[in-house]
């Protein structure tokens, strides 16, 4: 059904620019989330969907049809606010039915709809209840009824776990998942949190200041970052990012110089390696541990080689490094990524050498 | 250092006495300074029941408070004394019980309603005075409640429903000149409505509505319009937009959305706001004296001046029966909606 479009779309909010020429596709049934630090633009491109907001400039298109000047009430989407947006003077069930009292839905067909969807999402105890008689999580499912029980087009989910506590987070986050599922329902979802974003969605699209960095599945988004700003913002801990220069067939790094091959081009260039992806050996790279951070069942080492600090994780319960240690750092030099400084952009076709 | 059970007890059983006493002594000193302003409302209320044409009795209402003081000191004790709602209501029964028969036993014999004939009697004057006076045309109460009754609820209706609307625009859109509307809003409330009587008298007679009771209704609805929309401004501030943009996804218009969703979150404020412009609207008197050149229209303050002015010297008794009687209605408004009126904190509203 709904394939969704977006083409060239832009908000701007006098000189703030909330979202920079978006382009998107949705595949029907598809769940995708919009991944981004808060401030983003996030939420105004859910709203641009939903039709709250009018765009500046560009296109939607729900199937292939212009749909800018259609109003919010005939776009039959359903959004979950961040704040879930439960209406304080109904009870749970009139919540419910509000969005099918304006369609022409006759009594005995909306209570029916509504017990259904009460009992897909689990809310048929709560049915008599005032929303301020709710839990963080009783009223997150509400509000996933009230946006379901159209049968939207289209669902959006605005940070839909962000007000919830650990646990239950990772409960609604299965939830949602089983539920989008069951119902296939394209689906968007809005977070800010990179776990959220790879468990739930299809893929992911990584935004920054209102402008798409990388639309792609986790995996992609984790080996294969587009941009600077995606492999940082994509992964915990954060990737070590080294500031360099390449030289002709080689990387300059601080006081160190390491072999490349490929295509290289001079420029000034910012590595990239996961911390995952390194670890220590009898040979590598020269370095000392100048900090240690237990993670439960990791280790995350800080270490300072002449390339820059690197830091590392090791599966050990307890440190096994001192401080001030020395240690030789290894990685499988494929794995170390090249980015443009300038533009942010990865260099593909350059590889390391070497890594030590 | 261990603190046995009976080291507790005491520090318990001392901050239980200390919180007494403090509480008696909030209540002694609320009691006091209310003296003032209910012992005027309590003589209004006595001398209406029982002065007798000529003089007013001071005798009834010492002996009244005679009766009374000492229920209320004893009501304070009940209360401090029993910590069991139970126990209190009973203390309160029975302390009531005993006023009503200190009161007949004391002032019995001369309480009458002869003071509030006016409610029954159209020649009120005619019978004090033997002749007509006020102009010949001096009205019966009814008719000068009932006007009253129409300039408070019509300019209510009229300032509650512009001041709902607009609130909520100013709340929500963002238009050209919007900021310099809401300044001119508070820059209105600085200067007091009198001193634009004259203006006002000008604009009501050019517009042909002077000695009508259109051109009060009129004055007072725009008189109080800037502090209302301000104060709905408020209410309407305070409730999120999630719940309209929700509602618009939902399928509402924006309209419905205002309707089912926004209108019933401001309800405290559309409450709050009527009973003041209604009890505004109730004592009205410079306006309605100011737009009318005779005795076009009669309501209830003009009619309690001249049964003052015209009559007085003559009976406190039917003054103050006349002023209980156009009392009553604010006090009862307020009484009933006094839990509303509290949420007034300019958009303090909690659902
Ligand atoms: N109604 C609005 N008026 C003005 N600026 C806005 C409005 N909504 C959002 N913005 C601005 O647009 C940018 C993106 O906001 P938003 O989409 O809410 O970010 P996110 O949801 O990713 O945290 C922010 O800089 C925000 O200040
Ligand atoms: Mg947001």
């Amino acid at each position: 059904m709904a394939s969704i479009e977006l083409r060239h779309v832009s908000k701007h909010w006098g000189p703030t620019i909330a979202v920079d020429r978006m382009n998107l596709t949705l595949e029907d049934g598809e769940f995708v989330a919009i991944l981004g630090p808060s401030g983003c633009g996030k939420s105004t491109t859910l709203f641009l969907l939903a039709g709250i907001y009018a765009p500046t400039e560009g296109d939607i298109c729900f199937e292939g049809a212009r749909i800018n000047d259609v109003e919010p009430r005939d776009r039959n989407v359903g959004i979950v606010f961040q704040s879930y947006a439960l209406y304080p003077n109904m009870t749970v069930l009139k919540n419910l039915l509000f969005p099918l009292r304006f369609k022409n839905t006759s009594n005995e067909d909306a209570h029916a709809r509504a017990m259904e969807i009460a009992e897909l999402v689990q809310i048929e105890d709560l049915l008599e209840r005032e929303p301020s008689q709710l839990s963080g999580g009783q009223q997150q499912r509400v509000a996933l009824a009230r946006a379901l029980i159209k049968k939207p087009n289209l669902l959006l989910l605005d940070e839909p776990l962000s007000n919830l506590d650990a646990t239950l987070r990772l409960t609604m986050r299965s939830e949602i998942k089983r539920i989008q599922r069951e119902l296939a329902v394209t689906t968007i979802l809005v977070t800010h949190d990179q776990v959220e974003a790879t468990t739930m969605a299809d893929r992911i699209i990584c935004m920054k200041d209102g402008q798409i960095e990388q639309v792609d599945t986790a995996e992609n988004l984790y080996r294969r970052p587009d941009r600077i700003f995606v492999a940082s913002f994509v992964g915990s801990p954060p990737i070590n990012l080294v500031q360099g220069r390449i030289d002709k067939t080689m990387l300059v790094a601080g006081q160190r110089r390491l072999p490349v091959s490929g295509n290289t081009v001079s420029t000034n260039v910012t590595i990239g390696l996961r911390p995952e992806l390194i670890s220590t050996g009898e040979q590598g790279l020269p370095a000392s541990i100048v900090n240690i951070e237990p993670m439960g069942r990791e280790i995350l080492y800080a270490a300072q080689s002449e390339i820059g600090l690197l830091r590392f994780l090791e599966a050990t319960p307890q440190p096994r490094l001192a401080l001030e240690e020395h240690v030789h750092l290894k990685a499988d030099p494929g794995d170390v990524l090249f980015f443009d400084t300038g533009s942010g952009q990865r260099i593909e076709g350059v590889r390391l050498d070497a890594f030590s | 250092m261990a603190l046995t059970q009976r080291d507790w007890n005491v520090l318990a059983r001392r901050s239980r006495n200390i919180r007494h006493v403090q509480m008696g002594l909030l209540v002694g000193f609320l009691t006091i300074v209310s003296i003032p302003v209910v012992l005027p409302f309590f003589w209004v209320f006595v001398i209406s029941f029982s002065a007798r044409t000529g003089g007013v009795e001071s005798a009834v209402l010492w002996r009244a408070c005679g009766v009374l003081v000492p229920a209320v000191v004893a009501y304070v004790v009940v209360h401090l004394t029993f910590d069991s709602i139970r126990k209190r209501l009973f203390g309160a029964a029975v302390l009531i019980l005993l006023v009503m028969i200190g009161l007949i036993v004391t002032v019995g014999k001369d309480l009458h309603l002869h003071n509030y004939r006016f409610l029954a009697n159209a020649n009120l004057i005619e019978d004090l005075r033997g002749a007509a006076t006020a102009g010949g045309q001096f009205p019966w109460v009814w008719e000068a409640f009932v006007n009253s009754l129409l300039v408070a609820a019509s300019s209510t209706l009229f300032k509650v429903s512009i001041a709902t609307v607009c609130g909520y625009y100013l709340s929500r859109f963002a238009f050209y000149g919007r900021s310099a509307f809401l300044q001119t809003l508070l820059i209105l409330e600085v200067f007091h409505p009198w001193m634009l009587t004259i203006p006002i008298f000008l604009v009501i007679y050019w517009i042909g509505l002077l000695n009508n009771l259109a051109g009060p209704i009129l004055v007072l609805t725009v008189i109080d319009l800037p502090f209302f929309i301000f104060i709905m401004k408020g209410f309407f501030d305070a409730v999120p937009w999630d719940i309209e943009m929700s509602a618009m996804t939902d399928g509402a218009s924006r309209r419905q959305a205002f309707r089912h969703v926004v209108l019933p979150q401001v309800w405290a404020g559309i409450i709050a706001i009527s009973v003041l412009g209604f009890i505004r609207g109730w004592e009205e008197y410079v306006f309605v004296t100011a737009l009318r050149t005779g005795n076009s229209y009669w309501v209830m303050s003009t009619y309690l001046y001249y049964v003052a002015d015209d009559v007085m010297g003559v009976d406190y008794g039917v003054v103050a029966a006349v002023s209980v009687f156009y009392m009553a209605p604010s006090l009862l408004l307020y009484m009933f909606l006094q839990r509303n009126l509290t949420q007034l904190t300019l958009g303090g509203i909690k659902g």
